[in-house]
């Protein structure tokens, strides 16, 4: 970022408050392009993983290898459908419900670390700023519903909310728990901390089950199967998209894929490691050696992790809604708060992996 | 106790009921090779007792008209103008919008000149394309009229001067083409004649 801001100066000759809002609109733009393409990917990984797992071939044709243009496609056609609005609805509640969906999950991506000085800002409390942006697209999702003037999508609204305002708790507390070893809510201090230490998965069995907990809670967050039930397409109507079509409703499927994406970052930075290779001292590379590197480490650790959430998504069959109440409070919620007392207790007396 | 018990039960159970079933699916995803074929570049062997268009060999049909009486659907029309033993055509058709592939059409026919082939798409946009004409000419054939002319000029007291000219030779190609595709579909069925 300021790297960028003084190359404006430089270049262009721009100063102040012009240097800094171009720098804003480079990082902004390279992100919301890096997103679009990711989203299009990995739709096409999804339905590939999908499709092996269940002993098929999946989109083989568009684009000539292994079907790799399907998103492109797909997305090309969604551009071109017609806007339909319902006449009954809410037009500017409606218009604006997707864009602050998408917004509260994007603006997540900006405090995050890719690599070394690669990073729109860094915040002192990145860790809490994503979670509390996320927050935001309930909001959206309650909008939309409400605004659908819709049965199906007010329930659907609703089951939504009340799932992803529940599992908040567990994900919120589980996050807690490496930031309490670390000491830091500073996203950098992460990489740092692991690159000095070791990761953070390894650091006692209280940070796995955290570890644990957060992945499945932020599964629920982005309303991943075995948690789809807000939006089970195959038994309930798509929830509160219900009367999205076009762009608007691949602006929500956008975001799904784009939370799946923090989900799996914040999983990759805060517990194994971030940007770091495991055994490799990274830290005297020239920054531009490590930052490439950093930042083909980070996406793979983050890709296996979203693989992991296909994986689970075609294991899983989906949960009843009482069941997803009842994982959410009876079980994630008691263990993330065991995790971070019992982390507090096992600091502060030294212990490693094993108290011996 | 019992509560208790359930629910670290519950824990365990989830726990190892996931891990068994992701190793399922992973199997699944690196192991087994797709059962499904890219359709329309490639297809599954039909085998050959399959009932799918019907094709008619023209020259050997009598217009009996006994596969359309056997038709439980009626979907075969079927007529013809009787000059003797020659036959001038005017329909033979099958509508596929009522067949359903029976094969009672099969049986009856005395000179076994109906049969079913193995082709099986019927995809069409356009619902009267249905019905199938199974002629390959209509009317009479060249040689047909000529032999009905010189009937009739024999019959008439006159000779006909050149009957060396209407040789098997003179027929259209649209019956060779016929007969060439009715050989095919015989070999394909290994049937013999």
């Amino acid at each position: 970022m300021e790297a960028l801001i003084g190359l404006f100066g430089e270049l262009f000759g721009l100063e102040g408050t012009l240097a800094l809002s171009a720098a804003y609109a480079v990082c902004i733009g390279s992100i919301l392009g890096f997103v679009t393409v990711y989203s299009m990917f990995a739709i096409w990984m999804e339905r590939k993983v999908a499709a092996h797992i269940q002993v098929r071939m999946g989109p083989m044709v568009t684009g000539g290898w292994h079907g790799w243009a399907q998103s492109v496609a797909d997305a090309v056609k969604l551009l071109f459908k017609e806007d339909i609005i319902p006449t009954r609805a809410n037009a500017f509640m409606f218009w604006i419900a997707p864009a602050v969906v998408f917004c509260g999950v994007f603006a997540g991506l900006i405090v995050v670390p890719f690599a070394v000085g690669v990073q729109v800002v860094d915040l002192h409390l990145g860790v809490f700023f994503i979670i509390a942006i996320a927050s935001i697209e309930v909001i959206g999702v309650i909008i939309a519903g409400w605004a659908s003037n819709s049965k199906y999508s007010l329930f659907g609204a609703v089951r939504e909310a009340a799932q992803v305002v529940s599992y908040e708790i567990p994900t919120a507390t589980a996050l807690l728990v490496p930031i309490l070893v670390v000491g830091s809510f500073r996203l950098n201090d992460f990489n740092t901390w692991q690159a000095e230490h070791h990761w953070l998965i390894f650091h006692s069995p209280w940070l796995a089950m955290a570890a644990l907990i957060f992945f499945i809670s932020s599964l629920a967050g982005c309303k991943r199967a075995p948690f789809d039930l807000p939006e089970a397409e195959s038994e309930l109507v798509s929830g509160f998209h219900t009367e999205y079509s076009g762009m608007r409703f691949s602006f929500f499927f956008l975001e799904e894929y784009t939370s799946m994406f923090v989900a799996a970052l914040l999983t990759a930075t805060l517990w194994f490691g971030g940007f770091n290779l495991p055994f490799v001292d990274s830290s005297a590379w020239h920054p531009a050696l490590a930052m490439p590197i950093g930042i083909v480490v980070l996406l793979a650790k983050t890709f296996f992790f979203i693989f992991v959430q296909m994986w689970l998504r075609w294991t899983l069959p989906r949960l009843r809604v009482d069941q997803v109440m009842s994982m959410g409070y009876k079980y994630l919620v008691p263990w993330a708060f065991v995790a971070l007392i019992a982390t507090a207790v096992w600091d502060y007396y030294g212990w490693g992996w094993l108290p011996l | 106790m019992g509560a208790i018990r359930d629910y670290f039960g519950n824990i365990s159970s989830a726990l190892t009921s996931t891990a068994k079933g992701m190793g399922v699916t992973l199997r699944h995803y690196r192991k087994e090779p797709p059962i499904t074929i890219q359709y329309p570049f490639e297809r599954f062997p039909v085998p050959d007792r399959y009932r799918g268009l019907h094709i008619l060999e023209q020259e050997k049909c009598i217009d009996c008209k006994l596969c359309a009486k056997a038709c439980p659907v009626d979907c075969i029309e079927i007529e013809a103008e009787h000059h003797g033993r020659i036959l001038e055509w005017t329909q033979f058709s099958i509508d596929y919008k009522k067949c359903i592939f029976c094969e009672f059409c099969i049986p009856p026919c005395p000179v076994d000149c109906i049969h079913m082939t193995t082709e099986y798409e019927l995809a069409t946009e356009d619902p009267d394309g249905m019905v199938e004409d199974l002629l390959t000419w209509t009317g009479l054939r060249p040689q047909d009229q000529r032999a009905l002319e010189e009937a009739a000029a024999r019959k008439a007291g006159k000779v006909v001067p050149d009957a060396a000219a209407s040789k098997p030779s003179a027929e259209g190609t649209s019956a060779e083409d016929m007969a060439a595709k009715i050989a095919a579909i015989k070999a394909r069925m290994g049937k013999k004649d």
